[in-house]
């Protein structure tokens, strides 16, 4: 299995599979804008402001999804100790950040007109923020060290730790008493929203994930030409060493 | 114009901002890696 993401990591990072990612992700974003703006109705009770809704969604789950992998990724380098998984770990952290850093502005931009305040220490709210703080961490932890192996396990053991709070702030809106709505499309039984309005969550569900497989080609390329620029400066250094 | 359309067109320009920022440091960061890794190795051959 590790050995068939690996190939498909291969093809997808390729410059062609960077070129057509992000024509498609440019093409999903233009058809999920015009499907939330245009298509989708105006939601009965918060009107027009309910839109914001169809870039919120997407943001927070493209951050569950980047953690995800930071944890898949993670698991895999512990495993096999091998560079590449690292380097997807790093990319897909970084990502993730921005998707939750994203969620947060848009929750807050949602929240003021509709909640009357840009921020409350809700639970979803706070368990976000605290998503936020980890992965931030994660970042910063990947800069104590500049021994590659040391950061990676690091690193790693983090991002597989990290991980718990994903299902801590999808559920949070269950467990405790929220401000924030409750699961209306991810639940058990049939999804409490209206035909058109579920197609452009969806779309921009599918447009988010295709633009976050296109930054992770970008990233995973700046990553390794990072990697290739501190093994050329480095060189000279260990050839006087050997 | 509707009430809190303000607020929708902040969260769309915030998330195109967001996302298109994100990737044109990116492609900096790419170029500029690529570039100073080809000048070590250049002035590495030449020495």
């Amino acid at each position: 299995m590790a050995a068939t993401a690996e190939r498909a990591l291969g093809k997808a990072t390729s410059r062609n599979g960077e070129r057509t990612l992000g024509v498609a992700s440019l093409v999903a974003l233009a058809i999920s804008a015009l499907l939330s703006l245009v298509v989708a109705p105006p939601d009965a009770v918060q009107g027009e402001v309910q839109r914001i809704m169809y870039v919120h969604v997407p943001a927070a789950w493209l951050a569950y999804l980047s953690f995800f992998v930071v944890f898949g990724a993670s698991i895999a380098y512990l495993r096999t100790k091998k560079t590449r998984w690292d380097r997807v770990a790093a990319a897909s952290a970084e990502i993730g950040v921005l998707f939750t850093a994203l969620a947060i502005a848009l929750g807050m931009l949602w929240g003021k007109p509709v909640w009357g305040t840009w921020w409350t220490w809700d639970p979803r709210l706070t368990t976000t923020a605290v998503l936020l703080l980890i992965y931030i961490g994660y970042l910063a932890v990947r800069r104590i060290t500049d021994n590659p192996s040391r950061r990676a396990t690091w690193a790693a053991v983090v991002g597989i730790v990290g991980f718990i709070d994903v299902p801590i702030v999808h559920l949070s809106v269950v467990w405790w008493r929220s401000l924030h709505q409750g699961p209306t499309v991810f639940r058990l039984g049939a999804p409490e929203i209206q035909g058109t309005m579920l197609l452009a969550l969806l779309g921009g569900v599918a447009a988010f994930t295709i633009t976050y497989a296109y930054l992770m080609t970008l990233r995973l390329r700046v990553g390794r030409l990072e990697e290739r620029e501190a093994r050329e400066a480095l060189s000279p250094i260990v050839e006087v060493e050997r | 114009m509707a009430a809190n359309v303000g607020y929708v067109i902040a969260a769309y320009l915030v998330t195109a901002l967001a996302l298109g920022g994100y990737t044109l440091s990116l492609l900096s960061r790419a170029r500029n890696a690529k570039r100073r890794a080809d000048a070590i190795a250049q002035r590495r051959r030449e020495t």
